[in-house]
């Protein structure tokens, strides 16, 4: 009765735990699966979404409305497999997309770069130079990409429940702690936490909806109440109230929709 | 024609700084006008001494007296007594109540502040609109423009009228009498009032023409529709047993349901409890919300609705506690701060419930939204402590509290003095400002109001607004920059005749006073105007009285504080204004040109 999220760089092992804690638990296993459901849902190719969500945002980048509506649809339907809880997602930034929900367990799966770079040499038939280059190179994309979307570092610890180090400790063995660390009380889902997925899955909705023509809305829910913020000038947020309103109509599980003006999106929402 | 001197053009810099400061407005325009009066004699534009004149100016001294005078007829309800016997007269005609509410407000309004006569004025026109099933935002556009346009019936109506013998001084020109402007005032209502009769149906707003659909009802009695009303619930024995803690803040959060009221073992009751309280088991609240959110939180929450209040009968009753709309009064301290700063819970125990701005209502954490000019808030609390916040002035109540505290009996001093101070300016021709303070010291010792109550109710605001835009006069006239713009402009628009001549004036001012203040715009444009007419042969004293008139002429935007006052409850958008406001504004200037055709024969 969990949400564990794995993260994880190439070569470290992760997706074999992943998939071991989720068969081990009995849990749902995802990871490319929320890219698929997020390019058919909102009819995108997957490698634009991939290319949206892998590599680190160029200057231009950072103003694109794309980015952040692709990052929303994928936020969505990851929001959807939520939802249904007893979960492992060992795809991007699961721990930082499910911001928020308290039931989730974070973990860091982590290898020797020695390790890693002997895997790659054998699965892709290159040197160790081209090998250790072509590491170190995602890893640091990956950096990047957490940097400018969070602002977080993904190599900090801090941002874990659990960091596991698969070298002298087997994959059985982190397996074996992760399984039962989530079963653990905090990870429960209650009552509390099921209304706050439910809340998570509204506030990503509706988000998702209004992504492709705005970027300076922020949208939270508490028990079917949402409150959009929107930081632009009147007009603006009379258009944003007017297509939320429409994007809440064709949703399930809306109380209430209110639409603020502010100069500063809070940080507390989706 | 002179030539430009560095001091004229560091004259004309300050002008700009100040003109620009004004439209920008980051720092208010008092703190502008503070600027000034020190910024001045810093580069010897104006001698220390004439730095600081305008503080003990005929202009300040009256507009104090006159605030004092008006607090003392509010404190005795002369005003609110005047209403019941206009509405008789007035009978059930909308053109009949617009016009015996305008006619009054305006009559007050010529010797009170606008803002003053408006605002004591609010609660009444809600009255009467509800009785009277008009819309509210029928009534209060041309009864707001009145209080306007009845500032320019006497001479201490509005603020540039009484600086205007002061501007004159330096020129040597004749002062005006008290009476001077008042054909001339009431020509410029009575066209306002006829606009609005005969076109009133083109030129007042149109979305709230139909009276059927809810418009007719006060904003308040929409608002409490759409709020619901009080509840009272309890929850059960284990509430907290098998939950996480539940604060007051969750509730309105997640149900936009306001705790009113919550009792504490043994038998305490918090009033207004503030949001960090939590819910504990076993206890009553008294809350307020729309039945259907009540009902979901009751549900979800496994709480128990009583059918009616047991443990808060006493609490609800209409005559101990209620629900208030307040606007937030133009140049209130209040603006940009967020409820949560200003803390009214902990402060005055009174609950905000909602925020209206213009269409949009706010229920959900109204708690972080940042007040603006016009925005209109629910508040919910004990009719005591709705006073005490009343009394602190910064919201200004469209709601009357029944139980206020009035001295009628002190109305007959009030009318009293006021009688004595006009008598002393016109039979006796004793200086304004005195005898206008006569009056405000009969008040206080006669005891309308305390020496305390007359110093608050001083707006300290308009004052140094006033007296530090003063020396920004004397610097243009007396470095010549008056003189040489006014003979610039001269020299653009050619020769033309005095009556085009007080036209483009008057169409001058309007456009200053709708930027920059109406006291701004009349000390700026007054010394050079006057210089204007001098070399144009035209009497410079109808120039100045045209400024002195048309800086009343604001009505297409609503940056009067008038208009910026009834633009909340009326629910009016600034578009409305442009289109009502530029009709009565051009009326506005064909009037007044006429009248002074028609009297000083120019």
């Amino acid at each position: 009765m969990a949400i564990i999220t794995i993260s994880r760089g190439s070569y470290s092992k992760g997706k074999e735990v992943a998939e071991k804690v989720a068969s081990h638990l009995g849990y749902k296993c995802i990871s490319r699966e929320v890219l698929l459901d997020a390019s058919e849902h909102f009819n995108i190719p997957e490698m634009k979404l991939v290319r949206a969500i892998h590599d680190a945002p160029s200057i231009l980048d950072r103003f694109s409305r794309t980015r952040q509506a692709f990052f929303a649809y994928i936020r969505y339907a990851l929001a959807q497999h939520v939802k249904e809880d007893n979960l492992v997602y060992h795809g991007l930034a699961g721990h930082l997309l499910l911001k928020g929900i308290p039931n989730v367990l974070k973990v860091r799966v982590i290898a020797d770069l020695a390790d890693r770079i002997r895997a790659e040499m054998k699965r892709e038939r290159i040197s160790e130079e081209a090998a250790r280059s072509l590491l170190l190179k995602d890893d640091e994309e990956r950096r990047k990409w957490t940097q400018s979307l969070y602002g977080v570092d993904p190599q900090d610890s801090s941002l874990y429940d659990l960091v596991v180090h698969v070298h002298k400790l087997t994959v059985d063995d982190a397996v074996e702690i992760i399984s039962d660390t989530a079963q653990r009380t905090p990870f429960k889902t209650t009552k509390q936490v099921r209304q706050k997925m439910e809340d998570y899955g509204l506030a990503c909705q509706l988000k998702a909806g209004l992504a492709d023509s705005f970027d300076n809305v922020g949208v939270k829910s508490e028990y079917g109440s949402i409150l959009v913020y929107a930081k632009g000038n009147d007009h603006y947020v009379q258009r944003v109230r007017k297509r939320a309103t429409e994007v809440t109509g064709r949703m399930s599980g809306v109380n209430e929709l209110e639409v603020h003006a502010v100069r500063k999106l809070p940080l507390d929402v989706v | 024609m002179e030539t430009l001197t560095p001091q004229m053009i560091l004259v004309m810099v300050m002008i700009g700084i100040a003109v620009f400061l004004f439209i920008v407005e980051w720092v208010r325009v008092d703190v502008v006008a503070i600027l000034m009066m020190v910024s001045l004699p810093l580069l010897d534009l104006v001698t220390p001494k004439e730095a600081f004149i305008g503080m003990s100016s005929n202009a300040v001294i009256s507009i104090i007296a006159v605030i004092i005078i008006g607090a003392g007829l509010d404190k005795t309800g002369l005003i609110n007594r005047l209403v019941g016997p206009i509405l008789r007269v007035a009978g059930a005609g909308k053109s009949r109540v617009v016009i015996a509410i305008s006619v009054t407000v305006a009559g007050i309004s010529s010797f009170m502040q606008n803002i003053g006569a408006a605002a004591l004025f609010l609660p009444a026109i809600q009255r009467i609109s509800k009785s009277t099933k008009i819309p509210l935002s029928q009534l209060l556009m041309p009864i707001g423009f009145s209080a306007i346009l009845g500032g320019t019936i006497t001479l201490v109506g509005s603020s540039p009228l009484i600086l205007l013998n002061d501007l004159l001084e330096p020129f040597g020109l004749k002062p005006f009498g008290l009476f001077d402007v008042t054909p001339i005032g009431l020509a410029l209502l009575a066209g306002g009032l006829a606009c609005f009769v005969l076109l009133g149906r083109f030129i007042l707003p149109k979305g709230s023409m139909e009276p059927d659909e809810g418009a007719s009802q006060s904003p308040l009695e929409n608002t409490l529709a759409e709020m619901g009303e009080t509840y009272e619930i309890q929850t059960p024995v284990n509430y907290t047993d098998y939950r996480e803690p539940v604060l007051v803040d969750d509730l309105k959060r997640r149900y936009l349901v306001n705790v009113l009221a919550m009792t504490e073992p043994p038998d305490f009751k918090v009033l207004s409890p503030t949001g960090d309280q939590e819910v504990r088991s076993d206890v009553h609240l008294l809350v307020y919300g729309r039945k259907k959110d009540v009902q979901r939180m009751v549900e979800v929450e496994e709480m128990q609705l009583k059918e009616s209040p047991e443990v808060f009968k006493g609490e609800t009753e209409e005559s101990t506690s209620g629900a208030v709309e307040a606007v937030v009064a133009p140049r209130s301290s209040l603006i940009g701060k967020t409820l949560r700063e200003i803390n009214l819970q902990d402060r005055f125990q009174v609950t905000p419930l909602a925020i209206y701005r213009g269409e949009e209502a706010y229920r959900a954490e109204i708690g972080d939204v940042p007040l603006a000019v016009g925005d209109a808030v629910l508040i919910h609390g004990e009719w005591p402590r709705l006073q005490v916040l009343q009394h602190e002035k910064s919201l200004l109540f469209t709601t009357p509290i029944d139980v206020e505290l009035l001295r009628p009996e002190k109305a007959i001093f009030a009318g009293f003095w006021l009688a004595v101070a006009l008598s002393m300016i016109l039979l006796f021709n004793i200086q304004l400002s005195v005898g206008l303070m006569t009056g405000a010291l009969g008040m206080i010792i006669t005891r309308v109001l305390s020496i305390d109550e007359a110093y608050q109710s001083v707006d300290w605001r308009t004052i140094f607004l006033l007296a530090g835009l003063i020396p920004l006069g004397i610097a243009t006239e007396k470095t010549g920059t008056a003189a040489w713009i006014a003979h610039t402009i001269l020299n653009v628009i050619g020769d033309v005749q005095p009556i085009v001549l007080l036209t483009i004036i008057g169409v001058l001012s309007t456009i200053f006073t709708l930027v920059i203040s109406n006291v701004g715009a009349t000390v700026l444009l007054v010394p050079l105007v006057v210089n204007m007419a001098i070399a144009a042969h035209t009497d410079p004293r109808m120039a100045a009285l045209v400024v002195g008139l048309a800086t009343s002429n604001s009505f297409i935007l609503p940056t009067h504080q008038v208009n910026a006052l009834y633009m909340g409850p009326g629910r009016y958008r600034s578009v409305d204004f442009m289109k009502t406001g530029l009709v009565i504004s051009i009326v506005f200037i064909v009037v007044m040109i006429g009248m002074i055709k028609l009297i000083y024969g120019v």
